[in-house]
């Protein structure tokens, strides 16, 4: 009856309006209906596909324990505190470590490295005065080496900086999701994506003027997270209703607590945020989730309320007392035991005294194995991919690097003051025989994120040059040998097209004749300028080319003197060649890259290539160990012993706007430039700004002697240094100095008698034949 | 005796180069000599990675084995008798050019080591002679057979 009024007894005018009404409420119910479908496209397509955004995850070198190895324990510790290893507790299975005078005992967690998984190993590393004297495991037997896990030093982050470790959930501690439960959404496991009693007070909540706030499920907020933006409106809840009720229908309760877990934001480390509970217990705790205690995993879940709010470095009170609530709600869902929560009320937050490092404290480094990346791997891949990426980094090299750049810098400034910008600078630090770059600073800030001096910074090289003028002399030695007398008087370059050219010495006198190996020794530039135009100024630059220089180089004359740009790393690779006896290696950042879990992709391995015979190299280093002994490099002898023997070359360029020093020891290689970015004259040399830097450096480093293999066409002969002539012990201040064989002098000098000279060549015959009986 | 040595040498030589004119892609690598020469005390850490690299070599696990030598040269840049080693293990990937420059790297690491000098030729002689460069492998064995 009551229907028939209704759709039968109605006037014309009435029936118009219902029949509207009707299509609009079909529209309407379309239009609900395609939306929840699109809403259903979303979360079954996003949810499905890809999930998280993994950022490239970028490590140190891992550090090689071994007996004989050259380190102090104090570095070994360095490296432990700043891989989150905790000291002095033996507490868990990996993670800590624990000092006692001259050993070390550490529990290394265990990593999975490019050449596979290394389970977690217990350790004992005895300490002497020059390093690691042995390494034992826990039962006390011998360990060849023992493999320390890699620092990571940051990432190749997505867009949003959004940083996360994925864990399962079987491997997250029960008591943190049940202190997750019982805090955020008690009736997770029963509701179907909402829970009534929570929107109820919800909106009580609204109707007394609070705002919209709470009642969310797990669901919800994974929704909000995962979906939407964070604005507050009613139409935003609505989508997310729908959406957490679909999210429910399609995935287990498992599935959905395991993807919030891992998507959870909870912390913020400058600009990288910490999300998911994996990667926040290496960032609080320094361990893997699975290691997480009781009173740590609580801690965890009361930041998911407001991770800067309850931030426990910032607000440790906050942080105590929120956690503690959690803690209570574990008792109150009978999570916990009254007495365990007593006894895990009355603990501390335990969380790493670690410094903040942001998505990396060597950016300067990340920027050199990015665009190494770039080359094999889609800008894409490398921020979303979770790719690990082994790189060559040596944490103890960079930090020291870092700082002394740092220092000195400041130091010239105020000496200098000379106004702002200050002055600047790069380091470059390789492993001198492999090439590996271990260390590499951008500018005086190692924490700018901005211009790359190291690799971008391409200015005047200046007399870095001349090892490549001389290099080309000594392959020559029917011509030169150390000794052969160069010209260092007036001289003018004319050629056609190009104005006069007349270099001038740095003292503005000029040394007459002086031995080939004093001219580089004193950087004399008129004797090589007219040595490199004797040779040739392009065969000169086919040895800059053959030393691993690509850049192309205008054949001026002054190009002879530096008058060519060059980046730090460009003069690292070129030095690289002469301190690996010709050997070119190209410089190398990265060893190895793997997937996230571990499967190889690529490896980046070691290659040499002879791009010089063994003799004029070993010739040249020879001369370059001149430099530091007895040339513009002698004020090395601050910080480095004589038996070093480094070999170096200072550089200086015009109005002194550079100040270079580039050298090696037996074990490494190390460029140094400063300067002003603006091309000021920075009124600083070589030897005053950059070598200080290098020698500070390199002194702190434990750096190993520079001994050369002599090679079979090297022959040393005793040489007078006056008249450049044989020589024997009769004569004052002789030197022992290498020639390519057959191209010693032949002529004796006043000082010496025929026979002492005979006797000479039986001492050193003798001493040949007892070098090849035993060896090196 | 050296003359009669040379000859033999010369043939094992020609044979060779004959067989490397057409390489067929198929053919397997040439393998290396084995390591000869007196057995050196190594350090226990550059002993135990030049063993898991053999093991890996044995098991065709190349790119692992190269890992496990560049690792120990990490250590021992200096240590020619590694350098040969990785010589070996590139030989074995086919990197032929590799194998030499680390012959050659070895041998400038050798001193007096007249017997791995010697190896070192040899190594450079098969590498040269899969590279199809006849000539350059008879020098190379020519060089190996002037070492004492």
């Amino acid at each position: 009856m009551f229907r028939r009024r209704i759709f039968g007894q109605i006037e014309p005018g009435r029936s118009k309006f219902w029949r509207y009404f009707r299509y609009a409420f079909l529209a309407l119910a379309l239009l609900a209906a395609s939306f929840t479908l699109y809403l259903d496209f979303r979360v079954r397509s996003e949810f499905e596909g890809r999930r998280f955004a993994l950022p490239a995850r970028i490590y140190a070198r891992p550090l090689e324990l071994h007996a004989g190895l050259r380190i102090a324990q104090g570095d070994v510790i360095d490296e432990l505190r700043e891989n989150g290893y905790r000291e002095g507790i033996r507490e868990g299975d990996t993670g800590w470590f624990v000092r006692d005078g001259s050993w070390l005992e550490i529990a290394v967690r265990p990593f999975r490295f490019w050449d596979g998984a290394q389970n977690a190993l217990r350790v004992r590393i005895d300490f002497d005065p020059i390093g690691v004297q042995k390494v034992q495991d826990a039962q006390g037997l011998d360990l060849p080496l023992a493999r320390l896990e890699p620092l990571p030093i940051g990432g190749i982050y997505p867009g949003n900086n959004q940083d996360r470790v994925l864990v399962r959930l079987s491997e997250i501690p029960k008591p943190l999701v049940q202190a997750l439960v019982a805090t955020e959404d008690r009736a997770f496991y029963t509701h179907h994506g909402y829970d009534l009693r929570g929107i109820a007070r919800a909106a009580w909540s609204f109707v007394r003027g609070h705002g919209l706030q709470g009642g969310s499920t797990l669901t919800q907020q994974l929704v909000k997270n995962f979906f939407l933006t964070p604005e507050r409106t009613l139409q935003r809840k609505g989508t997310e209703f729908i959406m957490a009720v679909l999210l429910e229908l399609h995935y287990g309760k498992e599935e959905i607590l395991e993807t919030y877990l891992n998507e959870i934001y909870l912390g913020q480390d400058r600009d990288r945020a910490i999300h998911g509970v994996g990667l926040a217990s290496l960032y609080y705790f320094g361990k893997t989730v699975d290691q997480l205690t009781l009173t740590e995993g609580a801690l965890l879940v009361a930041l998911v309320k407001g991770p800067g709010v309850y931030d426990p470095y910032r607000h440790p009170d906050r942080a105590l007392e929120r956690r503690n609530l959690v803690l209570r709600e574990m008792r109150n869902t009978n999570a916990i035991t009254p007495e365990a929560f007593m006894l895990a009320r009355s603990t501390g937050l335990g969380v790493n005294d670690k410094a903040a490092q942001g998505t990396s404290p060597h950016p300067a480094f990340v920027d050199l194995v990015t665009r190494h990346l770039r080359r094999d791997y889609d800008e894409a891949d490398l921020r979303s991919e979770g790719l690990r990426i082994f790189t060559t980094l040596d944490p103890r090299v960079q930090g020291r690097a870092e700082r002394v750049l740092e220092r000195r810098i400041a130091q010239f400034d105020r000496e200098k003051r000379f106004g702002e910008p200050g002055l600047e600078g790069a380091v470059v630090v390789t492993d001198s025989q492999t090439g590996e770059v271990e260390a590499l600073v951008g500018g005086r800030d190692p924490h700018y994120r901005g211009f790359n001096r190291a690799l971008d910074a391409a200015r005047p090289v200046g007399s870095l040059l001349k090892p490549a003028v001389y290099l080309t002399a000594l392959a020559d030695p029917a011509h030169y040998t150390l000794v052969t007398p160069l010209d260092d008087s007036p001289f003018v370059w004319k050629s056609r097209g190009a104005p006069d050219w007349e270099p001038m010495n740095y003292d503005r006198q000029y040394h007459g004749a002086v031995p080939l190996r004093v001219a580089l020794a004193q950087s004399y530039n008129v004797a090589t300028a007219r040595l490199g135009t004797d040779l040739g100024v392009s065969r000169v630059l086919g040895t800059v080319q053959r030393l691993g220089i690509e850049r192309e180089m205008q054949p001026y004359a002054s190009t002879l003197l530096g008058a060519v740009d060059l980046s730090p790393l460009e003069v690292a690779q070129m030095y690289q060649t002469i301190a690996s006896g010709g050997f070119r290696a190209p410089l190398r950042a990265i060893r190895e890259v793997t997937t996230q879990d571990g499967k190889p992709l690529k490896r980046y391995p070691l290659a040499v290539e002879q791009a010089f015979p063994p003799e004029p190299v070993y010739l040249v280093t020879a001369a370059m160990q001149g430099v530091v002994r007895e040339g513009t490099g002698q004020s090395l002898k601050n910080w480095l012993p004589a038996e070093t023997a480094v070999a170096g070359k200072t550089g200086t360029t015009d109005e002194q706007r550079d100040a270079w020093f580039a050298g090696f020891t037996g074990d490494k290689l190390a460029i140094v430039w400063i300067g002003y970015d603006d091309n000021r004259a920075a009124r600083l040399t070589g030897a005053g700004a950059a070598l200080p830097v290098w020698g500070e450096l390199m002194g702190s480093l434990a750096v190993e002697p520079l001994v050369l293999p002599k090679p079979q066409g090297i022959e040393t002969v005793l040489v007078d240094p006056g008249s450049g002539l044989r020589a024997d012990s009769g004569c004052a201040g002789a030197l022992e100095l290498p020639f390519a064989k057959g191209s010693a002098p032949s002529a004796v000098a006043p000082c010496a008698s025929s026979v002492g000279i005979a006797v000479e060549d039986v001492k050193q015959k003798a001493k040949n034949w007892w070098q090849r009986l035993w060896g090196r | 005796m050296k003359s009669r040595l040379r000859i033999v040498l010369a043939f094992a030589v020609c044979v060779s180069a004959c067989a490397s004119q057409r390489p067929e892609p198929g053919l397997p690598p040439p393998s290396p000599l084995p390591p000869s020469g007196p057995a050196h005390a190594e350090s226990p850490a550059i002993a135990s990675l030049m063993d898991s690299a053999r093991a890996d070599t044995a098991a065709g696990k190349l790119a692992n084995a190269g890992a496990s030598l560049e690792r120990a040269l990490r250590i021992e840049p200096r240590n020619p008798r590694l350098w040969q080693e990785l010589s070996r293990v590139r030989l074995l990937q086919r990197d032929y050019v590799q194998a030499e420059s680390c012959a050659q790297r070895s041998s400038s690491w050798a001193g007096s080591d007249a017997l791995l000098v010697a190896d070192n030729w040899r190594l450079i002689a098969q590498a040269r002679e899969a590279r199809g460069d006849a000539d350059g492998a008879r020098a190379a064995l020519d060089a190996a057979s002037q070492q004492r």
